[in-house]
């Protein structure tokens, strides 16, 4: 009851604080209390849905230096605010990470994407979040900040399960920080829902790969995918299979069928088990086709 | 449940009202202000009846705590033309047909309003690009596509006209 009393005192139900210490004082106190609202897409939804009760909102709505996306020789760094037509419209990302953007691009509706954040997308830690997948396949890195410290954490150790992360009630992610992918480098993104515009990904999937410099020889890749298993994932058995050959070693069916081997589909109401794995196998296939064609006419 | 005082500007008119932590902005438009022009259907951001701008950018109204549009311009239906003097988009709108049961309509006609803000102007994928948050289930969109091609076509002649 006291406790209560404290919290009330320190601010009424909701607060949008000027400075990210601020922001971090508040979590440090009331981390377990409150609910950090930024676009409020996802959250608001499932709010109203009655899922969860909030007695207070903490919203990041002043934080300006979360909302930038600075670019350096190195790396992009994008704030967790940024919203998806930031990324969509940031020539940097469309010329650096043609997937991230298309991803961005392919997120609900204008509505949606004015207001829904990167930082949103990856906290609420949907298995079929739309930029996730494009974030492993990019080897991003996250940026967690408490009042005492702050670490970085690589995408692929983030998510523990459908809306379960590794970030504690005191912490916040305030940065995403992704490198510059070398030169020949080749990616697609392919996204299978019922419809195109306001549509929970059924089967979603990022190939980021990168030649030698010889544009000749695998040198990278990265498949991962998104709604076929508790989080998103990458597929690693690929890299085996891929890395170090040429094109013309490849067998597309094979790489196809490893993919649809290593998920763990559900059915649900977007599709079922079985729809899950053939579909997937087969953007597995066409993205592999679309990126051998891109890299064919590139040489 | 304590209130909160936000101060925000809607159809150009300054409002001072007071709302609870939790209230959408739609039911801040709806039920304190009776602009009952914007629409709830669906309540998850999803058909876009609640349409309205806010701050320049086209937002689910639904979507939006009240506290957060503190500070804010908002342009609601009401705000797009009147009774006697119709907007162009809303006179092209009924010139085509566009209009059926109607609850769409404002939801449309703001994304309609966004598009033709666009320069250049929007070319007919993006004109669908732009009305994909807005869910019509009488006229197949045809006729809506339409009408927001033909107000592009006039505010483009009267603009030409305004240059001379």
């Amino acid at each position: 009851m006291n406790r209560q009393n404290s919290f009330e005192k320190d601010f009424p139900g909701y607060i949008a604080p000027q400075k990210i210490e601020e922001v971090l004082e508040i979590l440090s106190k009331y981390g377990k209390e409150i609910k950090i609202i930024a676009g409020g897409t996802d959250l608001l939804v499932q709010y109203y849905d009655r899922l969860y009760e909030v007695s207070a909102w903490l919203d990041l709505k002043n934080m300006e230096e979360l909302k930038e996306i600075k670019i350096d020789q190195n790396q992009i760094e994008i704030g967790a605010m940024a919203t998806h037509t930031q990324l969509e419209s940031s020539a940097d990302i469309k010329r650096y990470y043609p997937v991230l953007s298309q991803a961005a691009s392919d997120i609900g509706s204008p509505q949606i994407r004015n207001r829904g954040t990167i930082g949103g997308n990856i906290v609420n830690a949907s298995p079929a979040g739309d930029l996730l997948p494009a974030l492993i396949a990019y080897r991003a890195q996250f940026k967690l900040v408490s009042h005492k410290e702050e670490s970085i954490v690589s995408a692929e150790d983030f998510f523990l399960g459908p809306k379960k992360t590794i970030l504690k009630p005191e912490q916040l992610l305030s940065k995403i920080i992704i490198p510059i992918p070398e030169q020949n480098t080749y990616s697609s993104w392919i996204k299978i829902g019922k419809r195109k515009a306001l549509i929970v990904a059924t089967v979603s999937l990022a190939l980021v790969l990168s030649m030698a410099e010889d544009n000749k020889i695998i040198k990278e890749v990265k498949v991962c995918l998104g709604s076929v298993a508790p989080t998103p994932f990458e597929i690693m058995e690929i890299r085996e299979k891929m890395i170090g050959r040429q094109f013309n070693q490849l067998d597309f069916n094979e790489l196809g069928q490893l993919v649809e081997d290593r998920i763990s589909p559900i059915d649900d109401i977007r599709g079922t088990k079985e729809y899950r794995q053939d579909v997937t196998k087969n953007i597995m296939i066409n993205a592999l086709k679309k990126i051998y064609e891109t890299w064919r006419q590139s040489r | 449940m304590t209130k909160l005082k936000i101060e925000l500007i809607v159809n150009s008119k300054k409002r001072k009202i007071e709302i609870t932590p939790s209230t959408r902005l739609i039911d801040l438009l709806r039920d304190d202000l009776h602009l009952t022009g914007t629409k709830e259907g669906c309540g998850k951001g999803e058909c876009g009846a609640c349409t309205v701008i806010m701050s320049g950018e086209l937002v689910a109204s639904c979507l939006v705590l009240a506290p957060q549009a503190d500070g804010a311009v908002i342009t609601t239906i009401e705000g797009i033309g009147s009774s006697d003097h119709l907007d162009p988009i809303q006179e092209a709108f009924i010139e085509t047909g566009a209009v059926q049961c109607g609850f769409c309509t404002p939801g449309m006609i703001l994304a309609a309003r966004r598009l033709l803000e666009e320069n250049p102007p929007p070319n007919e994928e993006e004109i669908k690009r732009g009305i994909s948050g807005n869910l019509c289930r009488c006229t197949g969109y045809q006729k809506i596509i339409e009408a927001i091609k033909l107000s592009i076509t006039r505010l483009s002649k009267s603009d030409s006209r305004k240059a001379k």
